[in-house]
């Protein structure tokens, strides 16, 4: 996909006296809890306005709230990226973005709108994957800023920022600043690659994913969900065979609601509604322009600290629960030792000499602080098991009846990749 | 399993089922948290924001996009070189000198079709000094002034105090990273607070006919495995207490008592991996909690509804129910008559049930058969409606007169969330300064010195700016001497004070875009509460740090 450069007239000349009084008077002077290294004065606004290159990801929800926040805090030089296009349930809080839009790709309109609103300030989109771009292309910015609703995505960027630091230059070290989002309640936080807590060290403050044992779904559905599921997982596959479900096609949404009615009044089951179907084969999370104003202009007021040293900034985590008053905490999350991204260290995992390799897969499927879907196990000299390709698959299949003590010395490494880890983590296996 | 003759066209299987309407869709994601209620609520308000500022128009983007009914945006000034750097919802230089609410309006506008919006270029002092002025202000849903001169605030928070029908009125205060937000309201009746997504009561103690019953007649060894395994848990519970009662005449409530009521639910397992059993002892809770009304709920009984004709006096500032001796008649005329009837409804039958409320009906998931699962939730629901019927027949018998003002919806509403109801009793902006000044405030200081070391110095910053516009007389000494007026000549002064107070003298007329922005989903946040009466607003001031990024509450209390 291409990357569309705009230009939007001369960054200086755009400068109008005054433009920045409200800023300027923070960037003028110290203020008491201020570092003593701020540059006040026109060091600090030339390094804002002409200078520093800041990357957005995500043009949704917190994306067109961020860019909006950074435009106007004085940065310049913005890139975008996003992979998604318009969809008419974004408009209640996707403030750049009209009806006329709907099906245009977010980062290019959003970055045209703020152009078009904020003049000076160019803004560069790509439409297309985080995963497209290289390190020369992360090792560009200053900082980056993460409005994301993926945690696969956050992952990866998370990874790719630790990997880039190399301690012999500290322009390598790009801090990530993460925003995220659900109804009333949403936190920010500032991610120094290396040195602080990374995303991976918090992945078990993540909100365990509602899932349904199969057997409930096919034998005892109670609610309506289990027959939603049902309609997915089991009809949609067993009827379409090898056609893929697209939960964004309202025929297919509209099949599912057909059939999952069907089978709630077969088990009178009330309370299957299109709405719910779409909630529950999307795994929609509801969302409001209010609760991603807060946390939007959270993230921007740390890029800001941080990229003019005007006062000090986040450390390192904001959380904010809107549902009763106003609360927030901000504390320091700490950095794990064992994080498989920036430890360093091997995950050491103590387990009995009789597991076997799937019982050993089923347990880092089942673990909160690893997250992954289909692990693949190997050592320095063995294959143990491989998902893909078929024939390896195949060749390593009867390995999962064997226990793992026969495969692994006590003390011995395994690797485990899979193709939503970004990483390879490394398991130091001791049997108890 | 072969698929022939099964393969299905889509655009036949769905030719009868239409995907949700355009309005449904646009509004699907905040649906899911405030629904059709919620929404139409929103669609009946009538926002007033005074000043056009970069913090007013970032307040009024959060509300356009779900969908309120209008907007008014009173503003008598022209935009500055400066507005047009720091306010997205002007067109840059070309708005300067022309009316900066004018030039928002539209923009503000362009973000909701069907939200209407017009710009007012006035000075707020001026249309309160006219009678016809302040009607107009008292005809809003809602009142938000940011920044404004404090003398207009004082005025205005006053006119709208009188009167227990005006509206709330949000006031903001920002200067540079530091910033407040106080709602002042007379009483905020909150019918579905989400706070507890828990099902309440399941009536495990106190088990209506159906619910016994049915628990009383399980028979586990006549049981086939399968069904042994699918009782549901509140079955097994019910059975279990009315055992544990025939035994011990009452139910467990020592720490050793629970124990062996939880070593009952385990012996009663027959297989280790029967869940519905792990499921009941997880739940035996409900069992030492009982069934009664939450004490919170309770309390609500006793509450009086506020007499309109004491407005002017400081009766609303009682922020705990007070108790009444002679309960206040219930008229169509008393503010937030449907709610305080219902709640007067909830008492009696309270009452009538021994501390029962009326059962939800909603029933959690648990490890069952299909079979037992709907036969229980068809209890549940006929219970619930029943009880239903029985609620609204004494609010018709009580409240004659207010009960053709209860919708069918508000009242189905009230008992589904009763074990949860809330009532907030709001305060005068500013009485929390007067009844605390001096020593009050001082000792405010000292135990919460960072949250009300920024409160006293943006109250300090809105006095000097009230003769200074442009901040000329803001300097340190000058916000200190203010915040010594507060607090006392000789009070003591933390560190946390001499820190807030270079942070405002650094950046004392600054609308920061970041800070304004926040501020906007913030207040956004706590106008969707107060309009929709769903989920639970701030009560006090809700100060914001964003040098150390942390907001908090103060001034609750008298």
């Amino acid at each position: 996909m291409a990357t569309e450069v705009l230009t939007n007239g001369d960054a200086q000349a755009a400068d109008w006296p005054d433009r920045y009084y409200h800023v300027d008077q923070i960037l003028d002077r110290p203020g008491p809890r201020t570092d003593p290294s701020f540059m006040a004065g026109d060091g600090v606004k030339d390094f804002l306005r002409s200078q520093c290159k800041i990357l957005v990801i995500g043009a949704g929800g917190l994306g067109c709230e961020i860019l909006a926040n950074l435009a106007l805090s004085g940065f310049k030089d913005i890139h975008v990226i996003d992979m998604d296009t318009i969809d008419i349930s974004n408009l209640n809080r996707q403030f750049l973005f009209r009806p006329k839009d709907v099906g245009k790709p977010k980062a290019i309109v959003a970055a045209e709108f703020i152009m078009n609103r904020v003049p000076g300030v160019k803004v560069t989109p790509y439409y297309g994957k985080i995963q497209d771009k290289d390190d020369d292309y992360y090792m560009q910015f200053n900082l980056v800023i993460c409005g994301l609703d993926s945690v696969e995505a956050r992952r990866w960027i998370n990874a790719t920022l630790v990997n880039l630091v190399d301690p012999e230059n500290p322009e390598s070290l790009k801090p990530l600043i993460d925003g995220g989002t659900e109804g009333f309640k949403g936190q920010a936080r500032v991610i120094l690659p290396t040195i602080t807590s990374c995303y991976e060290c918090s992945l078990d403050m993540l909100n365990k994913p509602t899932a349904f044992p199969i057997c409930t779904i096919a034998n005892t559905p109670r609610l309506p969900e289990h027959c939603i599921e049902w309609a997915s997982v089991l009809e949609w596959p067993r009827v379409f065979q090898d056609k893929k479900l697209d939960t964004d096609d309202p025929e297919h949404i509209g099949w599912l609601y057909k059939t999952a009615l069907a089978r709630a009044k077969e088990f009178k089951i009330e309370g299957v509604t299109w709405s719910l179907t779409q909630g529950v084969v999307k795994n929609i999370i509801p969302a409001i322009a209010s609760t991603n104003a807060i946390i939007a202009a959270s993230c921007c007021n740390e890029a800001f600290k941080i990229a003019t040293s005007s006062a000090a900034y986040l450390n390192n985590y904001f959380m904010l629960i809107g549902t009763d008053g106003v609360y927030s905490y901000t504390f320091e999350h700490e950095k794990r030792e064992d994080c498989p991204v920036c430890g360093g260290e091997a995950l050491d995992i103590s387990i009995s000499r009789d597991w076997t390799v799937d019982r050993l897969i089923e347990m880092l499927i089942e673990k909160q602080d690893i997250q992954i879907k289909k692990p693949s196990l190997s050592t320095a000299t063995k294959q143990i098991y491989f998902q893909a390709p078929p024939q390896l698959e195949e060749l390593t299949r009867p390995n999962l009846e064997k226990k793992v003590s026969e495969l692994v010395e006590d003390g011995d490494h395994i690797t485990v990749t899979a193709s939503s880890l970004p990483f390879n983590l490394t398991l130091r296996v001791k049997y108890v | 399993m072969s698929n022939t003759g099964e393969s299905q066209d889509i655009d036949h299987a769905t030719s009868a089922i239409s995907p949700p309407d355009n309005k449904t869709r646009r509004y699907d994601r905040q649906l899911r948290l405030w629904a059709a209620s919620g929404q139409s609520a929103l669609e009946s308000a009538r926002i007033l924001v005074l000043s056009a500022s970069a913090t007013s128009t970032a307040v009024l983007k959060n509300l356009v996009l779900p969908g309120i009914g209008s907007f008014t945006l009173l503003d008598p000034a022209d935009a500055t070189s400066a507005d047009a750097g720091n306010n997205f919802f002007l067109n840059g230089q070309a708005s300067v000198g022309r009316p900066r609410a004018v030039e928002a309006v539209p923009l503000l506008r362009e973000l909701n079709d069907s939200v209407g919006g017009e710009a007012v270029v006035r000075n707020v002092e001026d249309v309160l000094s006219e009678e016809e002025g302040r009607e107009w202000v008292r005809g809003f849903s809602l009142v938000v002034a940011h920044n404004l001169r404090k003398d207009t605030l004082e005025r205005l928070a006053k006119m709208l105090w009188e009167d227990v029908s005006a509206p709330p009125l949000i006031v903001v205060r920002s200067a540079g990273f530091l910033a407040e937000f106080f709602i002042q309201f007379h009483e905020q009746c909150v019918s579905e607070p989400h706070t507890d997504e828990t099902p309440p009561s399941l009536r495990i103690t106190r088990p209506f006919p159906a619910l016994r019953e049915w628990a009383v007649g399980v028979d586990y060894d006549a049981l086939d495995p399968t069904d042994h395994g699918h009782v549901p848990f509140a079955v097994i519970l019910v059975r279990a207490v009315e055992d544990w009662k025939a035994e011990h005449g009452a139910l467990p409530s020592t720490y050793a008592e629970k124990q062996a009521f939880k070593a009952v639910l385990r012996a009663l397992k027959k297989k280790p991996d029967e869940e519905n059993f792990d499921e009941a002892e997880a739940q035996a809770w409900r069992v030492w909690a009982g069934d009664a009304a939450p004490a919170d709920v309770r309390k609500l009984f006793e509450l009086s509804p506020l007499d309109p004709s004491t407005a002017s006096s400081t009766q609303f500032t009682s922020t705990v129910p007070t108790d009444s001796e002679q309960q206040v008649e219930i008229t169509p005329t008393t503010p937030n008559a449907p709610f305080h009837a219902l709640l007067r409804t909830l008492a009696r039958f309270a009452d009538a049930h021994e501390g029962l409320l009326p059962l939800s009906g909603a029933l959690p998931d648990m490890r069952t058969d299909t079979a037992s699962y709907v036969r229980l939730q068809e209890l549940f629901k006929d219970q619930a409606r029943a009880e239903k019927e029985e609620f609204a027949a004494l609010l018709r018998e009580q409240h004659p007169d207010v009960a053709s003002l209860v919708s069918a919806d508000a009242l189905d509403t009230f008992v589904k969330n009763a074990h949860h109801v809330r009532v907030l009793r709001g305060r005068r902006w500013g009485a929390w300064e007067e009844t605390a000044r001096g020593a009050g405030l001082a000792t405010a200081l000292q135990n919460q010195p960072r949250e009300a070391a920024t409160h006293l110095v943006l109250s300090a910053v809105a006095t000097l700016l009230n003769d200074n516009p442009d901040g000329s007389t803001v300097t340190l000494d000058a916000l200190k001497a203010e915040v010594h007026k507060l607090i006392g000549e000789n009070a003591e002064v933390p560190q946390e004070l001499e820190d807030a107070i270079g942070e405002v003298a650094r950046a004392p007329t600054a609308d920061l875009p970041n800070t304004a922005a926040f501020l906007g989903g913030l207040i956004a946040q706590e106008a969707i509460k107060m309009i929709t009466k769903q989920y639970v607003p701030v009560n006090g001031y809700c100060v914001v740090d964003l040098v150390d990024s942390w907001t908090c509450v103060i001034g609750k209390d008298t």
